[in-house]
């Protein structure tokens, strides 16, 4: 077999690989879960490239940008990310709506002229500055509430997703004192939602046949697949070496830390206090999980190891510290790692079992 | 699930453009958590101050310092009111047994934590307590406003309080230290309006 016609995934000795090396090793090809065809895979050919120095070396790198940007890819893991994020605003809004004027209103827990103390004015814009009645308020949380109901069954999904990342960004800037990292990671997944074709499957826009008849891989939804597994590995790598500054963690007990925090405290796991080592292990693990997530993510070999530990780091942070909506937003920026074909392999077990 | 069609590629130019904006969102989302929270470089609080619209506009200001750099102890603000008969009402924000759902206590859970990342403890050396007092104080005026109209008050006193954050070792003797306390102030709905921007 010539190296050239070589399918991806398949080494020089033309043996299959889970972890094809990317240009910098001079390999073929990169394994990467974009949700096409399944694998994910995407072929970096840079055999016209090798013995050409410089100039080879960067038609590699330019290659592998293409393919990883490019390469069209399956709609449907942007369609189940879409369908948990809207959820995600829908409730944040309904959560929003129980005490909307202190949230929002210009005497609430911040006042409106206190706003620039805590974040970047005139940039981080909000329309509830506009807002100067407890209807007009009311009235934006609900458009909000809306296009987040629409986001999640994917009813007109284009102006959906607009409308809840303009909404969604509008509250978060507005009452900065009272966001956490729920927030940080919704906004995470509705900037992409918006720029990716979310709704092309798993919606009524296709139900009702407002779309093609059949859903087509796109460039488009690559793009936003790819920001969402870029900008999670980003949010990960810097959570995990700002832990690296912590003694608690590299004393192997910081999980005591959380677990001991009366004020997050939603499952009792203060018998965690008898088992030290246990504290320890559990500490460290999620502290190398952490780290090495953007590393360990992408080869196909560790892939599910990484996201496994995501959900079930995750699980436990909603589970123990009631944070079940942050839980449930990181986990669905995970699932963007979980290429369209197990999906399928999924829903068609399901349907075989109904 | 439906079938897939064949793709349809990008042209060259559209690639270029694509890459240009996928290359700013990228830095729009990486330089932020390297500027701050402190300790950061100062090229990287020169190379976010060009990014500063984008950050801001699409809500990208995060440090994502999640539990780190070590987890710390709880805050809550307890409030003591005196109503317009004469008599007081106290409670605490947020309260776990009013501020249901979980989504909604963990909001006013977040008022109590940055103000209390921004309250000096009362051991601090009082030119520390003196100059950290304009950051926070205009925020809890804020939230005394919001309790007094909330509850109909006339006046209220604020208590930060930091819950004791046992080891295990104490935790397991029944040990426990008192909860640290910082008074905020007594603020009456007359307080002066809310400060305005330099």
């Amino acid at each position: 077999m010539s190296r050239r016609h070589r399918p991806p995934h398949t080494d020089r000795a033309g043996r299959q690989s889970d972890i094809i090396p990317g240009p910098w090793a001079g390999g073929t090809a990169v394994s990467t879960p974009s949700g096409e065809g399944g694998s994910g895979a995407v072929a970096t050919r840079d055999d016209e490239a090798s013995g050409q120095g410089g100039a080879g070396w960067c038609v590699s790198w330019a290659n592998a940008w293409r393919s990883f940007w490019f390469t069209p890819a399956d709609p449907l893991p942007l369609a189940v990310v879409r369908i948990i994020a809207g959820t995600m605003l829908a409730w944040s809004c309904c959560v929003w709506l129980m005490d909307v004027d202190a949230f929002f209103g210009p005497s609430g827990w911040l006042r409106d002229g206190d706003v620039w103390r805590m974040n970047d004015q005139p940039w981080q814009w909000s329309w509830f500055f506009a807002a100067r009645s407890p209807t007009a308020i009311r009235v934006l949380t609900l458009i909000t509430l809306v296009a987040g109901v629409c986001l999640a069954v994917g009813l007109a999904t284009p102006v959906a997703a607009a409308v809840s990342l303009v909404g969604f960004i509008s509250a978060a800037n507005r009452t900065p004192l009272t966001v956490f990292g729920f927030d940080d990671a919704l906004g995470m997944l509705l900037i992409p939602l918006a720029v990716g074709p979310s709704g092309a499957v798993l919606s009524l826009d296709r139900r009702l046949g407002l779309l093609p008849a059949a859903a087509t891989p796109s460039v488009a939804a690559n793009i936003a697949l790819r920001l969402i597994q870029v900008h999670l590995c980003i949010v990960y790598f810097f959570s995990g070496i700002a832990k690296l500054l912590g003694v608690s963690w590299w004393e192997g007990t910081a999980l005591w830390g959380a677990a001991a925090n009366s004020r997050y405290r939603t499952l009792d796991i203060t018998w965690l206090a008898r088992h030290p080592l246990l504290v320890n292990a559990l500490t460290l693990g999620t502290l190398f999980w952490e780290v090495s997530y953007p590393a360990l993510v992408w080869p196909r070999l560790t892939r599910r190891l990484a996201i496994a530990m995501a959900i079930l780091v995750h699980a436990g942070i909603g589970a123990a510290m009631g944070m079940k909506e942050f839980a449930i937003t990181m986990i669905a920026a995970n699932l963007a790692f979980v290429p369209a074909d197990n999906w399928r392999a999924l829903w068609t077990r399901l349907r075989s079992r109904g | 699930m439906p079938r897939l069609l064949p793709p349809a590629a990008w042209s060259p130019a559209a690639r270029v453009a694509a890459s240009l904006a996928i290359l700013l969102y990228l830095a729009t989302v990486i330089v932020p958590p390297l500027a701050g929270p402190a300790p950061s470089s100062d090229l990287a609080m020169r190379l976010v101050q060009p990014l500063r619209p984008l950050v801001g506009g699409l809500y990208l200001g995060h440090g994502y310092r999640f539990f780190a750099p070590d987890p710390g102890p709880g805050h809550a603000i307890r409030w003591t009111m005196r109503l317009p008969d004469g008599s007081s009402r106290s409670g605490i924000l947020p309260d776990p047994d009013v501020d249901r759902p979980r989504l909604l206590y963990h909001r006013r859970f977040m008022i109590a934590e940055k103000i209390a990342g921004l309250v000096p403890p009362p051991d601090a050396p009082e030119e520390v307590r003196r100059e950290g007092k304009p950051q926070w104080q205009p925020l809890v005026m804020g939230v005394a406003g919001q309790l007094l109209r909330r509850h109909g008050g006339v006046e209220v006193d604020l208590m930060m309080i930091e819950f004791d954050l046992p080891t295990p070792e104490d935790f397991l003797a029944g040990k426990s230290a008192p909860d640290g306390e910082t008074p905020l102030g007594t603020f009456a709905l007359s307080a002066p309006p809310a400060s305005n921007r330099p």
